[in-house]
């Protein structure tokens, strides 16, 4: 048993990196723009589908993990300005207009890549011993990866020019436009930047997971879970939530039937919540 | 004008008998006669049945073929001369995978389009949600899902299904994979209807002959990472049982055997859990895995012309059931019963002699026991809809995956699975 508890801890670990990328996508963008884009698992599934297309296409895992971020960006500055910029401000809206973008990209999945689920073959094979079970090595990369790319993005945000000007922007736009920040421009990066996260974590998640038009619909709770409980907008207890979440629910399933373990995460994160009703890290970063 | 009016022969002349009676007369055989051309058109109308269909959500993979059966059916009855010498008329509404938009969805197509029949959903929530309503509504309804309630303790005299149900299932596949797969049984599935009823059924019939079956792992809908899951499978399991769809099953194959289950224990399955999936696309990971098909995927397991004209008509490979213009693989171990069912109702409405709603007793006696032969118009094979419980009989096959393809390794006839599969229930009792 205990030797079971300590997999699972390990493998909370590993999942949690991953999901703390895609949640710490839809952090950014809340945080700093103060839209709650419930198309953010769609954007998850996205990066599963593309990483499987161009994966099958270029016969290289490794250039889909380079280009679809990159095909994310260019995406999310198109659809922040002809979806969200409307709306911009306005929190409800956005509730409202990403629910139908959601749908929309689902149903194009649907009609032109098929409803039928897909699997991708994970570019490092094999298995390791790991406290009693047989661990897939591609897992663990798929951890390292996830937490390389966190590292890079806080470096990104507190060392470079323009992560100054993103969280200049959500500290104060007004004072931020007084100097000079291009305000819209920064805006346009930061949904970018957020959507780009959503599908490089589908890209590393796909081997792990399933290619499929709905896979975007079950990533989404977790994430949001992960954003409140992290504090609204605050990117490192988005990151820290997601992995508690990971792990706490890994290792209830040791002991209890797995629908137990996610009713019993679940509760002990709401009472969390009633403690510390701003999230367990609410007023570190905004 | 009035003068001119006035100065008319109809005006001037007085309503004597004789004149009373001859307009009564004409008008009399007026009406009866347009009243019969009326009635005479009436019944020449079309029949519509509705097609209860998850053309979206998460059976959208199985509903496309659903669909896609349903039609093939509809344009091979109508070229044949329709039922009874009236055109079939098909409507289809999605139920979004979803109970709740299904009941509405189901009303609609009786309330509103006037469906006299409807074939109906395979999602096993959204088919439980509408047996209730279609009885209200005292609409025969064809379900093609599994939950075995549709045809017992929640069936009524108005629900029927041609398919298998989880304990047709348990009693084709669960003998066999005991006595050459293994003892000691653990069931993974997904935490709901389908899975648990699958879990009963095997259950009974696995310590009936003797073995053991661990305590279920009922993973929850969402689950993506199923490792917290599969790490939970005692390590004395000789028999791993599986029933998943979509995309969980595209996740339980990828990550068990990444984690080399396959390596210490057999894998079993039914066909829910690789429809609308070629094991090809599965690279791998679904090999060694015994299924119980209620259709055989490669058409040479059941090589007749009927099998054969019938992929033609729907357009798939004669392998994989792959559509041939495109990558989606046939539902096929399901979809055949959207496609029979219509066969089966133009059966039953032609012996009957029904014509409007009023004559739906006579169809549902006529669909209780109801013998169909393979036929084009039943491609499946010959198998009776039982007057007890309303469920079919039907051969199903015990295959596995080798080589990517699913070879069949035994053929469970219809007649081995009534003995096993006494009715529960007798819904042919039940008032109408």
């Amino acid at each position: 048993m205990n030797e079971l508890v300590l997999a699972l801890a390990v493998n909370g670990l590993v999942w949690g990196l991953i999901v703390a990328l895609i949640a710490l996508g839809l952090s950014i963008i809340f945080g700093l723009l103060d839209v709650i884009n419930v198309a953010h698992g769609d954007f998850f599934m996205l990066g599963t589908v593309g990483g499987l297309v161009v994966a099958t296409s270029t016969g290289s895992f490794w250039i889909a993990l380079a280009i679809v971020p990159l095909i994310g960006l260019i995406l999310g500055a198109v659809i922040e300005r002809l979806v969200i910029r409307p709306t911009l401000r306005q929190a409800s809206l956005t509730i409202v207009t990403t629910f139908g973008l959601s749908m929309i990209i689902q149903e194009v999945v649907r009609a032109t890549y098929g409803a039928q689920p897909r699997r991708m073959a994970a570019p490092i094979d094999g298995t390791i011993p790991l406290f009693g079970i047989n661990y897939e090595i591609y897992r663990i990369a798929a951890a390292a990866f996830a937490a390389l790319f966190l590292i890079a993005f806080f470096l990104f945000l507190n060392r470079t020019k323009l992560g100054t000007w993103i969280r200049a922007v959500r500290h104060d736009p007004e004072t931020a436009t007084s100097l000079g920040i291009p305000v819209t421009l920064v805006t346009a990066f930061t949904f970018a930047l957020g959507t780009a996260m959503a599908l490089l974590g589908g890209v590393i998640a796909a081997p792990i997971t399933t290619v499929d038009f709905r896979s975007g619909v079950d990533i989404l709770p977790v994430c949001f879970m992960a954003v409140i409980i992290g504090g609204l907008g605050n990117l490192q207890g988005t990151v820290a939530a997601a992995i508690m979440l990971a792990v706490l629910e890994g290792v209830v399933t040791s002991f209890v039937d797995p629908t137990t373990a996610r009713i019993a995460s679940l509760v002990i994160m709401s009472v969390a919540l009633l403690v510390r009703p701003h999230g367990l890290f609410a007023g570190a970063t905004r | 004008m009035t003068g001119h009016a006035g100065k008319g022969p109809r005006m001037t002349g007085r309503i004597t008998r004789r004149s009373f009676l001859n307009t009564a007369l004409a008008g009399g055989a007026a009406y009866v006669t347009l009243a019969r051309d009326m009635s005479a058109f009436a019944q020449a109308g079309p029949i519509i049945i509705g097609h209860h269909c998850e053309l979206t959500g998460g059976f959208a993979s199985w509903g496309y073929w659903h669909n896609k059966c349903a039609l093939a059916a509809t344009k091979l009855i109508n070229e044949g001369g329709g039922i009874g010498g009236r055109k079939l008329e098909l409507v289809t509404e999605d139920t979004e995978s979803h109970p709740a938009t299904g009941v509405r969805k189901l009303r609609s197509l009786v309330q509103r389009n006037n469906a006299s029949f409807v074939t109906g959903s395979v999602h096993s929530g959204v088919m439980l949600a509408s047996i209730p309503v279609a009885t209200e509504l005292k609409t025969v309804y064809f379900s093609t899902g599994e939950a075995t309630e549709a045809t017992s303790d929640k069936g009524t005299r108005y629900s029927f299904r041609t398919g298998t149900d989880t304990y047709g299932l348990a009693a084709a596949g669960a003998p066999w994979a005991y006595a050459n797969l293994g003892k000691r049984w653990t069931i993974i599935s997904p935490d709901y209807a389908w899975g648990h009823s699958h879990y009963k059924e095997h259950k009974a019939i696995i310590e009936r002959l003797g073995g053991k079956v661990n305590d279920p792992i009922f993973v929850p809908l969402d689950a993506k990472d199923l490792v917290p899951y599969l790490s939970k499978i005692p390590q004395d399991t000789e028999v791993l049982f599986s029933v998943f769809f979509g995309a969980l099953s595209v996740a339980f194959y990828t990550q068990a055997k990444s984690m080399g289950l396959e390596k210490t224990m057999k894998m079993y399955s039914v066909s829910g859990t690789i429809e609308a999936i070629a094991p090809a696309d599965l690279k791998g990971a679904a090999e060694g895995v015994y299924i119980v098909e209620n259709f055989p995927r490669m058409v040479k397991y059941k090589d007749d012309a009927f099998h054969r004209q019938f992929i033609k008509l729907i357009g798939t490979d004669d392998v994989d059931g792959r559509e041939t213009d495109s990558n989606r693989v046939n539902a096929k171990s399901h979809s055949w019963q959207s496609y029979e069912n219509l066969f089966a109702l133009k059966k039953a409405i032609e012996a009957s002699g029904w014509k409007t709603k009023k004559d739906d007793k006579a169809v549902i006696e006529a669909l209780e026991g109801l013998q169909m032969e393979n036929s084009i118009g039943f491609p499946q094979g010959s198998k009776i809809l039982r007057k007890e419980d309303h469920s079919g009989m039907i051969d199903c096959y015990i295959s596995r995956v080798e080589n990517n393809e699913l070879h069949v390794k035994k053929k469970v006839t219809k007649e081995e699975l009534m003995a096993q599969l006494p009715p529960r229930v007798d819904l042919s009792k039940e008032a109408l």
